[in-house]
C-alpha cells in the first residue's frame, strides 16, 4: 500500500492548488481524479466574481461575502494572495494571464455569439478585455470546416446591443471564413487538431499569413479579431506572439465546446507545477471507499484492475466538485449525497429542486448545494462542529456559492484550495510519513 | 432481429452499454496518442461511443427490407492502438477503448485475419519455431533484405524492433532445473508464488525471469511455473477473439488450481498481468467464477513487492546505484490503477535517480508499431519519449513492459531494462557492499 502525506481526490483547479500548496511545503501529495474534467471543459480564464452588480471582481467578492453563508465570507481575502501566488506558476507552464481583482469587470463575446463578464483571462483572450472604441470595428474569423465556430451566427448575434449588457461595443461585426491549409478534407475537425497544428511552426506560418490575406480584404482597418481557441497548445506563447505580429487586427481567441484548448493550457501548467513540486496525479482512479480511524481518514482506496487500489494517508482533501462535477450526487428519494465520505450535505428540499425557467438569472436553487465547513475548510455537521479532523473541502463542493451562476468558481476554488493546504500543512505531527517512509 | 432482442443484446454487453453516460465532451481525444499524430484516426469519442449507436452487440449488422447492408461506421477502429488512454482520462467512465477493441473484433469477425496479423497475434507458435531454430531466425530477423521482402509480403515494417530469440525457452530450461533438482515439495502459498512468465520470458527474455526468481527467493518466495500459453493480448489487439478466449481457458484452468489453493500469481509482463487481471472478463467476455478468482490472485511483479515494503517485508538491503534512469510507465500499467510501483521501488536504492518519463506513450502499443502501416504513427507517438531518453544522457532506460523496451532501445540506442532487473542490480551492490564491510575490521557499533 503505497502512502502520502496528503491526498488530494480531483484534478479540477481547486484540486491541483491544492497539491501544489501542499506539495511545496514539503508534504509528499497523490493526486487520484477519475478522469479529466472542469479543466478540460472550462474556457481557460479566472472567474472570481463576474456578478452584474459588481464593477470590478474586487467588488464582486465583497458583495458575495456579503451573501450569508457565501464561502468568501471567510475566503474572499484570501483570492488576491491566492492570484498572486498563481501567476507565476502558470507562467512557467507558459500561460499568462492579464487582469487582476480591480480590473473593471467586461463583457467579453463569446463562441455562441452572447458575452459573459470576465476580467482575468489569459493572454491569449485578453484583448478582448478593454472597452471597444468609438468605431472601433470586430471581425470575427473562422476557419473553413470547423464546425463548432460559426461566424455569421456568432457575428449577427454579437450585432444586438442587448448582448453587450449595457456596455461599450464594437461599432461594427463582420464574419469571414479562412482556408487553412490541409484542414478541407476533414470531416471530424476539432479544436485540439487545430492548435495542435498551430505548434508546427511551417503550418503556423503558412495559416497565419492566410489569415492575414483574408483580413487585409475586409473593408476598414485595425480593431479586433475574435479566433476561435485553437492557436497552439505546447507552444501558444509562440503562436499568439506570431499571431499578434502579422494580424492587422488585435486578435483574441474564443474559448469553445470541449477540449477546450485553453482550459488544457491551464491544466497542463499546473500539472508540471505540481510534478516540479513534487506530486504526483493519478487519473482514471474511481474512489471506493475511505478508511477512517475516528474522526481521521487513514486511506483512501480506488478501483482497479481486478483489485483495489489503496492509498495510506495523513490528510484528505476533497475537491471533487459540486454536483456539475460529480461530487454529489442526487437520490431518487430528494437527498444529495457526497460521493466519498458521505457528509452531511446543505441542499434545499426536494421540492424546490423544479425550476421553471433553466436560464433564470438567480440560478438553480441546487447550485448552492454543498459541504458546510469552518474557517479552516473542515466539513462540519448540522451543529456546526467538524466531522472530520484531517480532512479539507476546496472548491466547488463547497456550499453557499453559485460556482457557474456568480462565476465566482475559480476565485472560490483558488483561495479554498491553497487554505485548505496550509491549514493542513501547518497541523503538526500525526499526518508525518510512517517511519521508514519511502520518501528520499 | 427485434428490437426487444437488439436491447437485450446491448444490455448484456457491459463495456458497449457504457456508451449511454458519454457526455460527448471529447475529454478521451484530448489524450489520444494515436489522434495526436495522425489524421486516419479521427479520435476515440467519434470511432467509440458515437459510432456505438450505429452497432448492434452482434456482428450481424441490423438489416431492413429493401436497405443495403449498412457497414459498421467504424472501419478507422483499426488504428486505434488499444492503449487504453481514453478509458483513463474519461469522467464519466465510459469504456472506450474496451469498446474499440470488441468493435475491432465485431468487424473482423467472420473474416479470415491478414496472414500478418494473425501471424503477430501467434506469440506462442512465433516463439517456439523462432527458439527451434534461433540461429537461423535471429540471422533471418536481422537480415535486411529478408526484412524488406518481410514488410513487402507479409506487411511488418522493415525497421520494427524485434528482440532476439533465446535457445531455448525458460519452460525447458526451467523443466530441467527441476529435473536436476529432483522432486522436491512445493511450498505453500505463504512461501511460494506462481510466475506467470509470458512470451517474452519463455521465448525471448530469459534474464527478466531470471531476475523475477532470483528477487522473489530472497524475498522468501519460490517460484512455481506451471504449463502456461500466451495471455492472448496479441490476439486480443488484432480482432481474433475466438482464438483469445482458447489461451484465456487453457490459463485460466491452469492458474486458477494454484488460485484456489492460495498462490498469487505474479508476472513481470505488465501487459500480460493486466489482461489477466481485466481483459479476460472486459474484453473477452468470460465471466465463469475462475476468471475473477484468478484476476483477484494475480500482480504485476513491482506491484508485489511494493506490498510486501508495505508490510514491511521486503528485503531492502540495497546497494548504492550512482545513476540516472529514465522510467516509461507503459500503458497497460497504467491501466492497472496502481500508481507507478516501479518509481516507489527505485526510490528505495540509494544513489538511484530514477526520472518518470511523463510522457503517454511510445507507439509500440503491443504490435501495433510493428505493422508496415503503422510503423510510422508509433514512431511519431513515441518521439518526444525518445528525445527525453536521449537528451537524458543516461546510459541505461527501465520500462516495465516488453515491447514498449525493445522499441525504445531500438528508437533510442540506450539500453532499456526491466525494472527488476535494475533492483536485482541494486541487491548485488548491496551485497558486495556487505562483503565488503565484513572484510573490513569491525569499525564500532552503530
Amino acid at each position: 500500500m503505497p502512502s502520502a502525506d496528503v491526498v488530494v481526490i480531483g484534478a479540477g483547479l481547486a484540486g491541483l492548488t491544492a497539491a501544489i500548496a501542499a506539495a511545496e511545503s514539503g508534504a509528499h501529495v497523490v493526486v487520484l481524479a477519475k478522469g479529466h474534467a472542469a479543466t478540460h471543459w472550462g474556457p481557460g480564464g479566472i472567474d472570481v466574481a463576474g456578478i452584474p452588480a459588481a464593477s470590478t471582481p474586487r467588488d464582486g467578492i465583497r458583495l458575495l461575502a456579503g451573501q450569508p453563508g457565501h464561502p468568501y465570507g471567510f475566503l474572499g481575502d484570501d483570492v488576491a494572495a491566492a492570484l498572486d501566488w498563481l501567476r507565476p506558476h502558470l507562467a512557467d507552464g507558459g500561460v499568462d494571464y492579464v487582469g487582476d481583482l480591480d480590473t473593471p469587470l467586461q463583457a467579453v463575446p463569446t463562441s455562441i455569439g452572447g458575452t459573459r463578464r470576465a476580467a482575468i483571462l489569459p493572454a491569449g483572450q485578453a484583448a478582448a478585455l478593454s472597452p471597444w472604441s468609438p468605431g472601433e470595428r470586430l471581425v470575427v474569423c473562422g476557419i473553413a470546416g470547423f464546425k463548432d465556430f460559426w461566424p455569421e451566427a456568432i457575428a449577427a448575434s454579437l450585432s444586438r446591443e442587448r448582448i453587450w449588457q449595457g456596455g461599450s461595443r464594437p461599432a461594427s461585426v463582420t464574419p469571414i471564413s479562412v482556408a487553412l491549409p490541409g484542414l478541407a478534407a476533414r470531416h471530424n475537425l476539432n479544436a485540439l487538431e487545430i492548435a495542435r497544428r498551430f505548434d508546427d511552426p511551417a503550418w503556423r506560418a503558412t495559416a497565419i499569413a492566410a489569415l492575414a490575406r483574408a483580413l487585409a480584404a475586409v473593408p476598414g482597418s485595425g480593431g479586433r479579431v475574435a479566433l476561435p481557441a485553437v492557436l497552439g497548445i505546447r507552444d501558444h506563447a509562440a503562436v499568439l506572439a506570431a499571431v499578434q505580429e502579422h494580424l492587422p487586427a488585435a486578435p483574441f481567441e474564443m474559448p469553445l465546446v470541449p477540449p477546450s484548448v485553453p482550459g488544457m493550457r491551464l491544466y497542463a501548467a499546473l500539472r508540471a507545477a505540481l510534478i516540479r513540486a513534487g506530486g504526483r496525479v493519478q487519473i482514471g482512479e474511481m474512489i471506493e471507499r475511505v478508511e477512517r480511524d475516528g474522526r481521521r481518514v487513514t486511506a483512501v482506496t480506488a478501483a482497479a484492475a481486478a483489485r483495489m487500489y489503496t492509498v495510506r494517508t495523513g490528510a484528505l482533501v476533497l475537491a471533487t466538485g459540486g454536483i456539475a462535477g460529480g461530487g454529489l450526487v442526487a437520490e431518487r428519494d430528494g437527498r444529495l449525497m457526497e460521493v466519498v465520505l458521505g457528509l452531511p450535505v446543505e441542499a434545499p428540499p426536494v421540492n424546490e429542486w423544479l425550476a421553471l425557467d433553466a436560464f433564470d438569472p438567480a440560478g438553480h436553487p441546487l447550485e448552492k448545494a454543498g459541504i458546510r465547513t469552518d474557517t479552516e475548510l473542515r466539513p462540519v455537521g448540522a451543529d456546526g462542529v467538524p466531522v472530520f479532523d484531517n480532512v479539507r473541502v476546496a472548491g466547488s463542493l463547497l456550499a453557499g456559492q453559485r460556482y457557474i451562476g456568480e462565476r465566482c468558481g475559480d476565485g472560490v476554488a483558488l483561495s479554498s484550495g491553497r487554505r485548505a493546504a496550509r491549514s493542513l500543512t501547518a497541523v503538526p505531527a500525526g499526518h508525518a510519513a510512517k517511519p521508514g517512509s519511502k520518501r528520499p | 432481429m427485434t428490437i426487444a432482442e437488439l436491447i437485450m443484446d446491448a444490455s448484456e454487453e457491459a463495456v458497449g452499454y457504457t456508451s449511454d453516460e458519454c457526455l460527448k465532451c471529447n475529454v478521451c481525444l484530448t489524450v489520444c496518442p494515436v489522434a495526436r499524430v495522425t489524421d486516419l484516426f479521427p479520435g476515440p469519442k467519434y470511432v467509440g461511443p458515437q459510432a456505438q449507436r450505429f452497432r448492434t452487440g452482434r456482428a450481424q449488422p441490423v438489416q431492413i427490407a429493401g436497405m443495403p447492408i449498412p457497414l459498421s461506421p467504424d472501419v478507422t477502429v483499426d488504428y486505434c492502438s488499444g492503449c487504453g488512454w481514453c478509458t483513463t482520462a474519461c469522467p464519466a467512465g465510459v469504456k472506450v477503448a474496451e469498446m474499440n477493441s470488441q468493435s475491432r473484433a465485431r468487424m473482423k469477425a467472420g473474416k479470415r485475419p491478414k496472414l500478418r496479423d494473425w501471424g503477430l497475434g501467434q506469440t506462442d507458435l512465433v516463439g517456439r519455431v523462432g527458439v527451434l531454430f534461433s540461429p537461423i531466425s535471429n540471422w533471418a530477423l536481422a537480415n535486411r533484405p529478408i526484412r524488406a521482402l518481410m514488410e513487402t509480403t507479409v506487411g511488418i515494417h522493415r525497421e520494427a524492433p524485434f528482440p532476439k530469440f533465446g535457445r531455448r525457452t525458460l519452460q525447458a530450461t526451467w523443466k530441467r532445473r527441476q529435473k536436476r533438482r529432483g522432486p522436491a515439495a512445493v511450498p505453500g502459498p505463504d512461501k511460494a508464488v506462481v510466475y506467470f512468465h509470458g512470451c517474452s520470458a519463455n521465448y525471448y527474455e530469459q534474464h527478466v525471469a531470471d531476475a523475477a526468481i532470483e528477487i522473489l527467493k530472497r524475498n522468501g518466495f519460490e517460484t512455481i511455473i506451471p504449463e502456461q500459453v500466451c495471455c492472448g493480448l496479441p490476439l486480443i489487439s488484432n480482432g481474433i477473439y475466438t482464438e483469445a478466449r482458447q489461451r484465456a481457458h487453457k490459463n485460466l484452468d491452469v492458474l486458477a488450481r494454484y488460485a484456489r489453493q492460495g498462490y498469487r500469481i505474479v508476472g513481470t509482463s505488465t501487459s500480460c498481468t493486466h489482461t489477466i487481471k481485466a481483459e479476460y472478463r472486459e474484453m473477452l467476455d468470460i465471466h465463469e467464477d475462475d476468471a475473477s478468482l484468478v484476476a483477484n490472485a494475480t500482480w504485476d511483479i513491482c506491484e508485489f513487492l511494493l506490498d510486501l515494503h508495505e508490510q514491511g517485508r521486503l528485503d531492502t538491503r540495497f546497494g548504492r546505484l550512482d545513476e540516472d534512469l529514465p522510467y516509461h510507465a507503459p500503458c497497460q500499467l497504467r491501466s492497472h490503477g496502481i500508481g507507478l510501483p516501479a518509481m516507489d521501488l527505485f526510490a528505495l536504492v540509494p544513489g538511484l535517480r530514477a526520472a518518470d518519463m511523463d510522457h503517454d506513450c511510445c507507439g509500440i502499443a503491443g504490435t501495433y508499431g510493428m505493422k508496415k502501416e503503422k510503423y510510422p504513427i508509433g514512431m511519431a507517438v513515441g518521439a518526444p519519449l525518445f528525445d527525453k531518453i536521449r537528451a537524458s544522457g543516461a546510459a541505461e532506460a527501465a520500462c516495465d513492459s516488453e515491447t514498449c523496451r525493445w522499441q525504445i532501445e531500438k528508437a533510442t540506442g540506450t539500453r532499456t531494462r526491466h525494472p527488476i532487473e535494475i533492483l536485482l542490480q541494486a541487491y548485488r551492490a548491496g551485497d558486495a557492499e556487505s562483503r565488503k564491510r565484513n572484510e573490513q575490521p569491525a569499525a564500532g557499533g552503530a
